[in-house]
């Protein structure tokens, strides 16, 4: 389910801005570092998961006006080269902030300990990440197909000229598109703190299964996106039961064989 | 001979007397690493991300057989570019049916797809622990294990293959790929198979990156699995980025100035990644044609103001 | 200003001004009468962490020294490893070639030591190292290096025995085991002791260094139905693992073994109720009674916070040994000092401590521990109780260093 959120936020980024953005995996750990942050400083974990991801959406607004407004017409070489670069400079920042040492995190009281799901025992604090990460991929579904400012984000996928003489500020939809992307991306990482623990390489996973999710739906096609995070996350669950050591390596082996025979991705449009 | 050519020359003969040999030759190796990449990504315009594929797979191939089989340094050079060549082969068939991000991301998934293989195959590659005892076996007496011996035969290399890659590049065949980068569907239509060519340009690539691999291979006596990983696929892009891929001399240049900062930085601060991340948001903002166009530009300026 | 002009001097000037940076480490060279220590600790990579507590714990050796030994002054220079093959070599051997290091201390990785371990060979350098793979004193060893940790077979028997001793019913074992050459030679002498006790190896899953997502990995063993959990990894693996295996309910209910830990800097980062029914092997403890021992938890302890775990000691211990050799030696020439290494007998950190010259393996005792739970801790720190230790050295049939060769 956390892979579908990453792909969605990635997918709509792609999309919408036609960039590969190299820096969402770096967003993904400032979410988790930022989440920790703000438990240690408010104390409570809710209200922390509320204002971490919006840090994150934040940073992500200013690196879309400060940077990436420049870089439309630049080509995907230099755009690629900024994103890392920009993934770089979080990474170390983030050393430099919280220091290279891992952190750990611990679910708030409410979640801890596990569930009896009868053929296994689950921890109660996965469910709930399950169910928000699920919640907030519902959510930004309904948001892009049913409302306006959704419509608008969608028509700007397909055609940004037209958006534009239609007199919408296309530059204002890149921007909020771009926040929109890096929060979903900070909030993925937030909730993932308690689970995985945090270090400052923790993005650079993360980005390679958002870009094999994105590749698998079809870049910029938000179902599919939704789609593929899900069918990777069940395909690594299945393969890790028979041969534990592959399962990640299978992720990239669908990619590939997809892509090979359809290279738009499952739910593509060419 | 041009006074470029001459410059090159120059460094060649210099650099040992600057820098440790081995830092030497890792400089080369790197360019010519470095220029199998530029004439897929700065003339056909196809950014491949996967090019540690090449150097990786020919590392290891023929790692493997001067380690059990003793081979001599020019069988393995030869191993080298086969492996790189082929390997480029199978990648590039699967690859140049698309284009853009597509492209990108598809070379970067086969490079994951070996990555894995190479990590898994203990056996033979030694996974995580990289596959170490790699020989420079003597030839015709020249005992290569001397640093300054085995940088002469680098840069001979290094030579030969920028001789090579500027004909290349000066050819019809060089055109055809620049036109193909400029406009495609154009190139098509004035009868050019362009995935036929951009398979070409893949292999020469491939070629070019297994050199490089085999002699990095024999540089450190050893084979990481990070030498065939997508960190490498990426040094040498941005690498080349920096340098300039306009220009058949950035590679050369982009390779100095990475080595230089990951070899002497990082011994001054640990943090130097942070310095390479805004080395590349400098040169993506202000410096596209990287280190070629400052040095350019500023040449401009200088010129321009002694007119006054 | 003609094309070919332009280019020239653009040629040149970014040569020269590359290659005069690039020559600048080289320098800075070594006055001759200095000797030049090298630590090479990770600052970047998997082991990011635990580099910095290395450096710790060479430095406060090379300090009690004043940086002299042999009344010549120490230059110790440390290089980032990155936890890499590649990177690792490659700057091992720019401190031997640029800073005329002749004397080396880590890395932290084994899969790096096994390829740092050449460079030593090669470039005939005295290299002391600690981690788990067998090989070094094995089916790899030289005269140039050496190994501090117990061999795996001493820990895996320490582990073993005094488990079953403790449990003497947990016959079904699943093992979690780091995908490479520590992993690899810990898990061998696991499965070989746990033979000798009958006990049935149920599942063996291999992760990679640096995996962070066990959840699948969990499952799977649960399925197994195992009577006790035993993790061949370290660092972050560790404490990852540990906290998933707990988060699905595995343990307290089932004991959870930790076969080669870093003590304290693990098992501080675990929750207490995480600690319930932790069964921890580590080649150091802070509670380990010697003289040596209590002086350096009492000056680190003062310094940094935190007693020292495994790595810092290591680094400390190895330095020590280190220098013991070039005062038995009375000479600083690498051949000496290893001559003089080779059959060192000393009371150290860990008590006794010799170093067998036919294998050039320390022998030493290894620590196995018991965690308490949360009710029993006097004090922050007070994480476990030490069961017993044993140094049991490896039998001379499983001895894969036939011949440990010539200078």
């Amino acid at each position: 389910m956390l892979y579908a959120l990453m792909g969605l936020g990635l997918a709509l980024i792609a999309g919408i801005l036609n960039i590969p953005n190299f820096a969402h995996g770096a967003l993904f750990a400032v979410g988790a570092y930022l989440m920790v942050s703000a438990i240690g400083a408010v104390g409570n974990f809710w209200v922390a998961l509320l204002i971490a991801p919006l840090g994150v959406a934040i940073l992500g607004l200013l690196i879309e006006y400060a940077g990436i407004r420049r870089l439309y017409a630049a080509g995907h070489d230099y755009q690629l080269l900024f994103t890392f670069g920009l993934s770089l400079i979080l990474a170390e920042g983030i050393i430099l902030i919280w220091g290279p040492v891992g952190i750990s995190q611990l679910p708030p009281l409410l979640l801890r300990g596990g569930v009896d799901l009868g053929f296994t025992f689950y921890p109660k604090y996965r469910l709930f990440v399950m169910a928000v990460a699920g919640l907030l991929v519902v959510g930004t579904w309904l948001f892009l197909e049913k409302t306006r400012y959704g419509a608008i984000m969608r028509a700007g996928i397909e055609n940004k000229e037209m958006v534009s003489l239609l007199g919408i500020d296309i530059h204002w939809l890149f921007t909020v598109a771009f926040a929109l992307g890096a929060y979903l991306a900070g909030i993925a990482g937030a909730l993932t703190a308690p689970i995985r623990g945090l270090s400052p390489g923790m993005g650079v996973d993360m980005l390679g299964i958002a870009f094999v999710v994105v590749a698998l739906g079809g870049m910029g096609n938000i179902l599919g996106a939704i789609a593929a995070g899900l069918l990777i996350g069940v395909a690594q669950a299945v393969v890790a039961a028979y041969w534990t050591e592959a399962s990640t390596a299978v992720i990239y082996l669908v990619m590939a064989a997809v892509l090979v025979v359809r290279p738009q991705g499952l739910f593509g449009i060419r | 001979m041009n006074k470029t050519n001459l410059a090159v020359l120059a460094a060649v003969v210099l650099l040992p007397f600057v820098v440790r040999p081995a830092i030497a030759s890792e400089i080369w190796i790197f360019a010519i690493f470095g220029l199998g990449l530029n004439l897929l990504m700065g003339y056909t315009g196809l950014l491949s991300f996967g090019q540690s594929t090449f150097f990786g797979s020919a590392a290891y191939v023929a790692g493997w057989l001067l380690k059990h089989y003793g081979i001599n340094v020019f069988v393995a050079l030869g191993v080298g570019v086969g492996v790189g060549a082929v390997s480029a082969a199978l990648v590039g068939y699967l690859c140049v049916q698309r284009s853009g991000i597509y492209f990108i991301m598809l070379t970067f998934a086969l490079n994951q797809l070996f990555y894995f293989i190479a990590y898994q195959w203990t056996s033979v590659t030694g996974g995580e622990d990289g596959m170490p005892g790699i020989t420079r076996p003597e030839f015709l007496g020249i005992d290569f294990k001397d640093p300054l011996a085995y940088y002469l035969f680098v840069s001979a290399l290094f030579l030969f293959s920028l001789w090579i890659m500027k004909r290349i590049v000066e050819s019809p065949l060089g055109k055809i790929l620049q036109a193909i980068r400029e406009n495609e569907v154009r190139a098509e239509a004035v009868g050019y198979n362009a995935p036929r060519f951009k398979l070409l340009a893949f292999v020469i690539g491939g070629a070019f990156s297994g050199l490089a691999g085999v002699l990095y291979a024999m540089l450190f006596g050893i084979v990481p699995l990070e030498a065939i990983g997508f960190v490498t696929s990426g040094n040498v892009v941005f690498a080349t980025l920096i340098g300039g891929s306009g220009s058949l001399y950035g590679p050369i240049i982009g390779s100095f100035v990475f080595i230089w900062l990951s070899e002497s930085v990082s011994t001054l601060w640990a943090r130097w990644p942070l310095l390479l991340g805004l080395a590349f948001v400098i040169v993506v903002m202000f410096l596209r044609g990287g280190v070629v166009e400052a040095w350019t530009r500023f040449w401009l300026w200088q010129s321009s103001r002694q007119k006054i | 200003m003609s094309q070919l002009k332009r280019r020239d001097i653009l040629k040149v000037g970014a040569i020269g001004a590359a290659a005069a940076g690039l020559g600048f480490p080289g320098i800075i060279r070594a006055q001759q009468k200095e000797i030049v220590i090298l630590g090479l600790w990770d600052q970047t990579g998997a082991f990011a962490d635990v580099g910095p507590l290395n450096d710790r714990g060479m430095r406060m050796a090379l300090e009690e020294r004043d940086m002299k030994v042999l009344g010549r002054p120490i230059k110790y220079v440390t290089r980032d490893g990155a936890t890499q093959a590649g990177t690792s070599t490659r700057r091992a051997e720019e401190a031997i070639d640029g800073e005329g290091a002749r004397f080396m201390i880590g890395p932290w990785s084994s899969g790096v030591a096994l390829a740092v371990s050449e460079v030593a060979k090669r470039k005939k350098v005295v290299h002391f190292f600690s981690g788990g793979t067998e090989d070094i004193s094995g089916a790899r060893c030289h005269r140039y290096s050496f190994q501090w940790a117990a061999s795996p077979y001493t820990a895996a028997k320490t582990v073993v025995d005094n488990f079953m001793k403790a449990n003497p019913k947990a016959r079904r074992w699943h093992l979690l085991v780091a995908d490479y050459a520590f992993g690899w030679s810990v898990e061998k002498y696991i499965k070989e002791v746990g033979k000798t006790h009958g006990i049935e190896f149920v599942g063996a899953d291999r992760h990679p260094l640096g995996e962070r997502e066990f959840s699948n990995y969990v499952q799977k063993a649960a399925a197994n139905r195992p009577d006790v959990v035993v993790m061949i990894n370290f660092g972050g693996d560790a404490v990852a693992g540990a906290r998933e295996i707990f988060n699905f309910g595995i343990t307290p209910k089932l004991p959870l073994i930790m076969s080669w830990s870093s003590g304290v800097e693990e098992l501080v980062q675990l929750a207490p109720e995480i600690r319930e029914n932790l069964w921890v092997g580590t080649n150091f403890y802070y509670t380990a009674d010697t003289p040596v021992a209590n002086a350096f938890v009492k000056n680190y302890s003062a310094k940094f916070g935190n007693p020292p775990g495994y790595a810092p000691s290591a680094a400390y211990s190895m330095t020590r040994l280190m220098l013991a050799g070039f005062d038995k030696a009375k000479s600083a020439e690498v051949q000496d000092v290893i001559g003089a290494l080779e059959g060192l007998e000393i009371n150290d950190l860990l008590g006794r401590m010799r170093i067998d010259p036919a294998t050039h393996q320390t022998l030493r005792p290894y620590f196995f521990l018991r965690c308490k739970p949360k009710s029993a801790m006097k004090h922050p720190t007070d994480l476990a109780d030490i069961v017993a230790t044993g140094d049991t050295p490896l039998p001379k049939e499983y001895a894969a260093c036939k011949d440990i060769g010539s200078f």
